[in-house]
């Protein structure tokens, strides 16, 4: 009596060793994706550590030890790109929660024109940032721009919005928010539809106002959203770099400059070693500063 | 009067919303339509005739019909990227939602890792270089690659975990080997996330410019991105052009967002609470 | 066709040990129930047997061949899950006919078997259907086909009725039954539920904590439990358990007393025993009757009238509760006392370890 049907060779196959199980996932899937990510990324990445260190060509390098990181924290225009980076991280991504929530909330309401709305709020997401980077170098030009004619108007002069040095982060950020609220929404209006009507019906009943509503129910249940959003506009804000590169270039003078553009500029300018040294430092910030914020907010959301 | 108060809050929502968030992108048709006289003033005004046509044949033929090499190259980049990236996301998101190796740990961090940390930029240069695809197309496509994959592969994963394995296991003893079983089996239930995968990339990548800005320097190579950063200058005196340009571009990502909205929605989203 | 021999069969995760050495033969076209609490390792038996999972120690024989290291697909067998695992991309057709398809059977030999399988489950209309068309008894059906066309010498079933609700579950349990006549196959079920393990079965295997606490015919375990385990998990309601020590042996009598019940002697295997023994007195609910005198006697908490019988819930003395089911409408009311008497041969007694002790015939 054979293990398989009659007719095939019973006898021949169990003589074939059975692989362990885990094979059955064969893990050279993964090899064609490793190798891509990492000869490209990886790589790249962990020899930056070394030639951040170096005074660099590209053709040869000559070890110069911290003296580009040191640069990189004397040159007040370097410094200033740091803080610059941190501002406009905080900035946006601060506005793109408080903004994003608050669309969200009058998104899910039984509001009239809901579909149009959602549709105008995100499409945004979808263009592309240098467009809408020049389109609004346009509008906020300071004379000529549609925002401070349609401002003229009313009898108020408008600012400098790219041209006046303390403001330029600023409007470059706003733009930002603008263009990327849309996102932040998108996320929050899916973590308010995962809120079970339950919790706002026992609210109703124990007579809760809409704005108890908000502070005892909506807020606190959609911490997980909340801890998306701020983390990937966090992240997003310290990498900034195109819109930046469309609307300013980091100017006036450097006054809108971010670790990013720093960067570039000095690519640009052939430090190869000091730009490398540049991404290490934006490395860094971001593990820094990342890294204890995914805490904080993990945290919470297990204590929920 | 409750029962008016949506219509209320929906009047000022509608009105708010034009003036923000449509009135930009209507500011960008008019220009497009107007000559470059009236568009020169750089206000928010009707449009004195149309002139979209003509505009449009001035950009695409501009700099030796520069236009059209940028849109075939970033089309190229965009397909062959989005294409390598769903086969190779879906090998090891499969992978990765099913096997329970001991390194699974160290590979999710560096799926993290790559979400998060910048590329460094000159050390890639170099590397490039080294490999002779510095300046290439094809350099570029498998930056773009090396660059997506965490994305993907996050959205691979967590779908494919929702595939009971007990499918998986019916196969196995149906006979499936391996490949029967990634092949047969899995990958033509991936349909809807291969979906998202597609729209959400080919979006990200039509639109990177700073990658191409720095992998891709040269006038034969230029993406579309490229091309209107520097129309930039060029265009200075022309705003017209510089709008027309930045309609031509927009084109794509709005028949995206006309057909796959649900998609692109629900991908970013996932991928952002997973991430 | 082909039985099956389990030799001191191990599975361990890493240093978890799941399954502790179990040893079983099964004939050839027998009907085996793997029966036990969730977590008791039937289910990864079964996997062993199919080759879903390693083997770590032991041997399987299927047929006259160790299978340890076969694939699957050479083993000669076929499997229905719990989730019916339907491929839901295919319809129907294709699912029955996907193994066949790997296996590169002849077009005219696939199409004929599956629709020689289809008849014989009578859903030749669903064929063209996508599993997600269909009823939950009728996915179970292609379940089931994709199991038939396989021809295998063995069935395994793994839990397959649990996702049906419970009419439908009576059915489709009539209808394994007479499928396992008309095939005349190997089958092993995997259940957690003491209903299908008693009707199906010409074989059940009780298994606790990956070991084998008891193989034999439905009746036989329900009768003659061996130990506790089995006692309390075969049969509904639950065995009786009452603790006690013994007073006297005499012969093959024991002689038992304890908080609830004085001096009831019964036949045992005497040698077991010695006075002073802590021993476990089990009862069935159903083998209790009301009488005026008799060896227990409590207080009743709870009755539930069912017409045909009444569900009595008596608490005793020493605080335990007990529960008798009496043939017939009782009218008894909380707080009543009550006295039970049963007969000394439907007892069962189990030592300090557990281990049911009859007298040795």
């Amino acid at each position: 009596m054979s293990v398989t049907t009659a007719d095939s060779a019973g006898a021949l196959q169990t003589t074939v060793r059975k692989k362990p199980i885990q094979a059955r996932y064969p893990g050279w899937f993964i090899l064609p994706a490793a190798v891509i990510y990492s000869v490209l990324f990886l790589a790249p990445t962990v020899s930056s550590l070394y030639f951040s260190l170096t005074r660099w060509t590209l053709f040869d390098s000559v070890f110069i030890g911290f003296e580009n990181f040191a640069q990189f924290f004397r040159e007040p225009f370097l410094v200033q790109g740091l803080i610059n980076t941190v501002i406009y991280a905080v900035v946006t991504s601060g506005m793109k929660v408080v903004i994003g929530m608050a669309f969200a909330v009058l998104l899910t309401s039984n509001i009239v024109a809901r579909g149009y709305l959602r549709s105008v709020v995100f499409f945004p997401v979808l263009v592309s940032t240098v467009g809408v980077g020049i389109t609004f170098t346009v509008l906020m030009h300071p004379t000529q721009g549609m925002i401070n004619e349609t401002l003229a108007l009313f009898g108020i002069k408008g600012p400098g919005w790219l041209t006046n040095p303390s403001l330029a982060l600023y409007s470059v950020a706003l733009v930002d928010v603008w263009k990327g609220v849309g996102l932040a929404t998108v996320i929050y209006i899916a973590g308010l539809v995962a809120i079970p009507r339950d919790y706002y019906e026992a609210a109703r009943i124990d007579g809760a106002t809409p704005w108890q509503n908000f502070w005892y129910v909506t807020l606190p249940l959609s911490r997980p959203a909340t801890a998306t959003v701020i983390i990937l506009s966090f992240i997003g804000g310290l990498r900034t770099f195109d819109l930046i590169w469309a609307m300013t270039k980091g100017g006036p003078g450097f006054a809108s400059d971010t670790v990013a553009s720093v960067i570039y500029k000095q690519y640009q300018a052939g430090f190869y070693g000091l730009s490398t040294a540049g991404n290490v430092v934006l490395f860094v910030l971001i593990a820094v500063l990342v890294i204890p914020l995914t805490m904080i907010l993990n945290r919470r959301r297990g204590h929920e | 009067m409750k029962k008016q108060l949506p219509l209320i809050s929906g009047i000022a929502a509608i009105t708010v919303s034009f003036f923000v968030f449509v009135i930009p992108f209507l500011f960008i048709i008019f220009m497009a339509f107007k000559d470059r006289r009236q568009a020169a003033s750089r206000d928010f005004s009707w449009p004195e005739g149309f002139h979209l046509w003509e505009n449009l044949v001035e950009v695409v033929t501009t700099r030796n019909w520069m236009m059209i090499t940028a849109f075939v190259n970033s089309s190229i980049l965009t397909v062959v990227s989005v294409t390598l990236l769903v086969v190779l996301a879906a090998m090891v998101g499969f992978v990765l939602a099913r096997r329970d190796a001991k390194w699974n740990g160290p590979i999710e961090f560096l799926i993290l890792a790559g979400l998060m940390i910048p590329p460094a930029v000159v050390p890639t240069i170099w590397l490039l270089q080294g490999l002779k695809l510095f300046g290439t197309l094809h350099g570029m496509i498998l930056i773009e690659v090396a660059y997506n994959l965490p994305f993907s592969i996050i959205l691979y994963r967590a779908f494919i975990a929702t595939i009971p394995r007990e499918l998986d296991e019916a196969a196995i003893i149906d006979g499936a080997r391996p490949l029967d079983v990634f092949f047969r089996v899995i990958l033509p239930l991936l349909w809807p996330v291969t979906v998202t995968n597609i729209v959400v990339q080919s979006v990200g990548i039509f639109n990177d410019f700073t990658n191409p800005l720095y992998y891709l320097p040269g006038a034969n190579n230029a993406t579309v991105q490229l091309t209107l950063y520097n129309f930039q200058s060029q265009f200075n005196t022309a705003y017209n052009l510089l709008f027309t340009n930045i309609l031509l571009i927009t084109i794509p990502p709005l028949l995206v967002f006309l057909f796959f909205n649900r998609q692109i929605v629900a991908g970013m989203t996932a991928g952002a609470v997973k991430g | 066709m082909a039985g099956l021999e389990l030799n001191r069969l191990r599975k361990s995760y890493g240093a978890v040990e799941v399954i502790k050495g179990v040893d079983l033969s099964i004939m050839d076209g027998e009907f085996v129930v793997f029966v036990g609490p969730s977590g008791c390792g039937k289910s990864t038996l079964l996997r062993m047997i199919a080759g879903l999972e390693e083997i770590t120690g032991g041997e399987l024989k299927i047929g006259s061949l160790v299978v340890n290291e076969v694939e699957p697909r050479d083993r000669g067998i076929a499997m229905v899950f719990q989730s019916y695992a339907l491929y839901p991309h295919m319809t129907v057709y294709d699912n029955v006919g996907f193994g066949l398809k790997l296996a590169r059977a002849p077009k005219e030999e696939r199409d004929r078997k599956i629709r020689d399988a289809a008849r014989i489950l009578q859903m030749e209309h669903l064929l063209d259907r996508k599993p997600s068309q269909l009823s939950g008894g009728q996915r179970q059906r292609v379940a089931i086909g994709r199991a038939i066309v396989r021809q295998p010498e063995v069935f395994l079933f793994d839990e397959p009725l649990s996702n049906l609700d419970a009419a439908l579950r009576v059915d489709m349990r009539m209808e394994l039954a007479k499928l396992h006549q008309d095939l005349g196959a190997t089958m092993i079920y995997v259940t957690h539920d003491q209903v299908e393990a008693m009707t199906l079965a010409d074989k059940i295997v009780v298994l606790n904590a990956g070991i084998v606490q008891q193989v034999g015919s439905p009746i036989e375990l329900y009768q003659r439990p061996a130990n506790l385990f089995v006692a309390g998990f075969i049969g509904s309601p639950k065995m009786n358990l009452l603790s006690g020590s013994v007073t006297a042996v005499d012969g093959d009598a024991v002689t038992i007393s304890g908080k609830d019940m004085a001096n009831v002697q019964l036949s045992a295997d005497a040698e077991a025993f010695k006075v002073g023994d802590m021993v476990t007195l089990g009862i069935r609910p159903q083998r209790l009757h009301l009488s005026g005198s008799g060896a227990l006697v409590g207080q009743v908490v709870l009755v539930e009238r069912l017409g045909n019988e009444t569900n009595v819930s008596v608490s005793l003395p020493s605080g335990a509760n007990f529960l008798a089911v009496l043939d017939g409408d009782h009218v008894l009311q909380p707080g009543q006392v009550v006295t039970f008497d049963f007969a000394t041969s439907d007892a069962v007694v189990f030592d300090v370890d557990g281990i049911a002790r009859y007298a040795q015939a």
